[in-house]
């Protein structure tokens, strides 16, 4: 790359269309999988909490799964979801962010003050009743710091999918080192930090509209 | 009317909490258990709503034994107070107290109406309403808490060391706001405390528990101070005894003289406002001093004795119910009323 500037402006200027496909592809890639990671992670948290002896084993098993390297994921994966398909990335995706999320969820279910727990059995919550209208809203900010971690962490995994086909702004790093021109390196770093900006700005934002009663800075509303 | 018959609680691993409960909490009154920490007392206040149910022996809610009741439609109709609040934190305060409420599937509205008359009966401010309970001081909390366990008018209340979280001051807004809503609402109360002033001001009924949740001494609040069971209760009740004691009765027996018979003043004079409210004592030198006041149609003895203490005048001030100053009392018209009122322990709670 001897005597190519970092970044070409003009490069830039022409791919604008191209650039802008490329990261609505990367957001779908990588946040539909925390999405649904999360709808899976809540309902198995919850069984976790009503059943404190499943949370071990199952905890292992997604922790096995968040070890494995995201590559030889998508590369085993391959012969059954099919080489460049988004289900190759986004499945393992998936199984990641339910990875972050599970713990979160029981954690979140912990913290609930025991005081809260007991005041809701004492008003005649059942069990699960209990948990899906009490414990589980209470711990709404502890599953939103999981879902950033979570989103974040999945947009940085999704540009790895480029590798076998399917990696959204991923593209644009393979592309660049295979022709020593590093202008869409540095466009594909910039966009990946501004998604996952964006999104744990609006993460962030969520949160204040789901939990306005968690918003306790020092000496705030009294 | 809640009746434990032999009730007791043995853990798995064969500890002891409570050994065997025989006891009667009448209907409309406050029954309060204290005990030291341990003794069991919250174990069995749990009984009743089966947070813990027993080994052996039954408690009767009404005559129907707890166990034959399906648990949520138990507790539904118990309401219940813990020292922490135990307030849902994603709930603003109107949606707190409507719980049980919703719970009984009440309209919305209808649910929201009562636990705004609940808001009021407790004494908060309408706008505390949409406050969500981190915005609440803790005594606040704690009013919420009660309204919360009232809000579906249960015949009975079951409360955990309610008090106990606040400072002392607050504390003592909390009982006194207890004693008045009982007086309205006569709810069957079973009162669990560690702190036993706290159950001598506010107990009809005192059980003193020891561990195992054996009964000390089930007694009144006067008995108790004035005639403990036995060594180990005295101790429990602590110093002073006899002249908390006077905390319950009235001072209605001291002997006023009126504000124109200036034979008892020495050299003293007694200054007042224009509303007639007592100011200060004028000693001789021009100096002048704290008046004490009590007011004998409300207060008990024992502010009648302070009064008469504090005074530099010896004299304590007797007001009217409109604060007007309309006599006054020596300290030995208080002592005397001591001595000629001890048979008669009046309730100070206005019941």
């Amino acid at each position: 790359m001897d005597g190519e500037p970092l970044v070409r402006w003009y490069w830039i200027g022409d791919h604008l269309a191209y650039l802008r496909d490329l990261a609505l592809d990367h957001a779908v890639i990588a946040l539909v999988p925390v999405l649904i990671g999360l709808l899976i992670a809540v309902p198995l948290g919850l069984t976790c909490a009503r059943f404190p002896r499943l949370y071990q084993p199952l905890s292992a098993v997604f922790n096995v799964v968040y070890a494995l390297p995201s590559l030889a994921v998508f590369v085993v994966l391959i012969p059954y979801t099919g080489l460049a398909t988004r289900a190759t990335v986004m499945v393992p995706l998936t199984c990641y962010a339910v990875a972050v999320l599970l713990p979160t969820t029981v954690d979140g279910l912990r913290a609930v003050p025991e005081s809260v727990r007991q005041a809701a059995t004492a008003m005649g919550y059942g069990p699960w009743h209990r948990l899906t209208a009490v414990e589980l809203p209470a711990s709404v900010p502890y599953l939103v710091s999981g879902l950033r971690v979570a989103a974040v962490s999945s947009i940085s995994l999704a540009a790895v999918g480029a590798l076998v086909g399917r990696g959204g702004l991923g593209y644009l790093f393979i592309d660049g080192f295979q022709r020593s021109f590093p202008t869409p390196i540095v466009a594909g770093i910039v966009l990946v930090a501004a998604l996952a900006l964006v999104t744990d700005l609006l993460l962030v934002l969520a949160r204040r509209l789901l939990a306005p009663w968690a918003v306790r800075e020092k000496g705030a509303a009294r | 009317m809640i009746r434990f018959d032999g009730a007791a609680k043995r853990h798995p691993d064969g500890t002891v909490a409570v050994a065997g409960l025989d006891l009667e909490v009448p209907a409309g009154r406050i029954t309060v258990l204290v005990g030291p920490s341990g003794c069991g007392k919250t174990t069995i206040l749990r009984m009743v709503n089966r947070m813990v149910e027993p080994t052996s022996g039954r408690v009767l809610l009404d005559d129907t034994d707890v166990t034959r009741l399906p648990a949520a439609k138990l507790r539904r109709g118990i309401g219940y107070v813990i020292q922490q609040a135990g307030l849902f934190p994603h709930r603003r305060v109107i949606d707190n107290i409507a719980t049980v409420p919703y719970l009984l599937g009440w309209e919305r509205k209808k649910a929201r109406a009562r636990a705004a008359e609940l808001l009021e009966l407790v004494g908060l401010a309408p706008e505390t309403a949409k406050r969500y309970p981190f915005q609440l001081s803790g005594g606040q909390q704690q009013r919420v808490g009660v309204a919360r366990a009232l809000a579906a008018d249960p015949p009975v209340l079951l409360m955990d060391e309610p008090f106990s979280a606040v400072d002392p001051v607050v504390r003592a807004g909390l009982q006194e706001e207890l004693l008045r809503l009982q007086g309205e609402l006569n709810k069957t109360v079973l009162f669990v405390t560690h702190d036993i002033e706290e159950a001598v001001r506010l107990g009809d009924q005192v059980v003193v528990l020891r561990e195992h949740g054996l009964i000390a001494q089930l007694a009144d609040p006067h008995t108790l101070l004035t005639a403990p069971a036995d060594e180990s209760v005295a101790a429990f009740l602590g110093r002073d005894r006899g002249l908390r004691g006077l905390g319950l009765r009235s001072a209605a027996g001291v002997a006023v003289r009126p504000l124109t018979d200036t034979s008892q003043y020495g050299s003293w004079d007694l200054t007042r406002e224009a509303e007639g409210r007592p100011a200060n004592w004028l000693a001789p030198d021009g100096s002048t001093h704290p008046a004490p006041a009590f007011h004998p149609g409300t207060d008990t003895l024992r502010t009648a004795l302070d009064a008469a203490v504090l005074s530099v005048a010896g004299l304590a001030v007797a007001v009217g119910p409109d604060g007007r100053a309309v006599g006054t009392a020596d300290r030995a018209a208080v002592l005397a009323a001591l001595a000629d009122d001890r048979d008669r322990p009046v309730s100070t709670h206005g019941r």
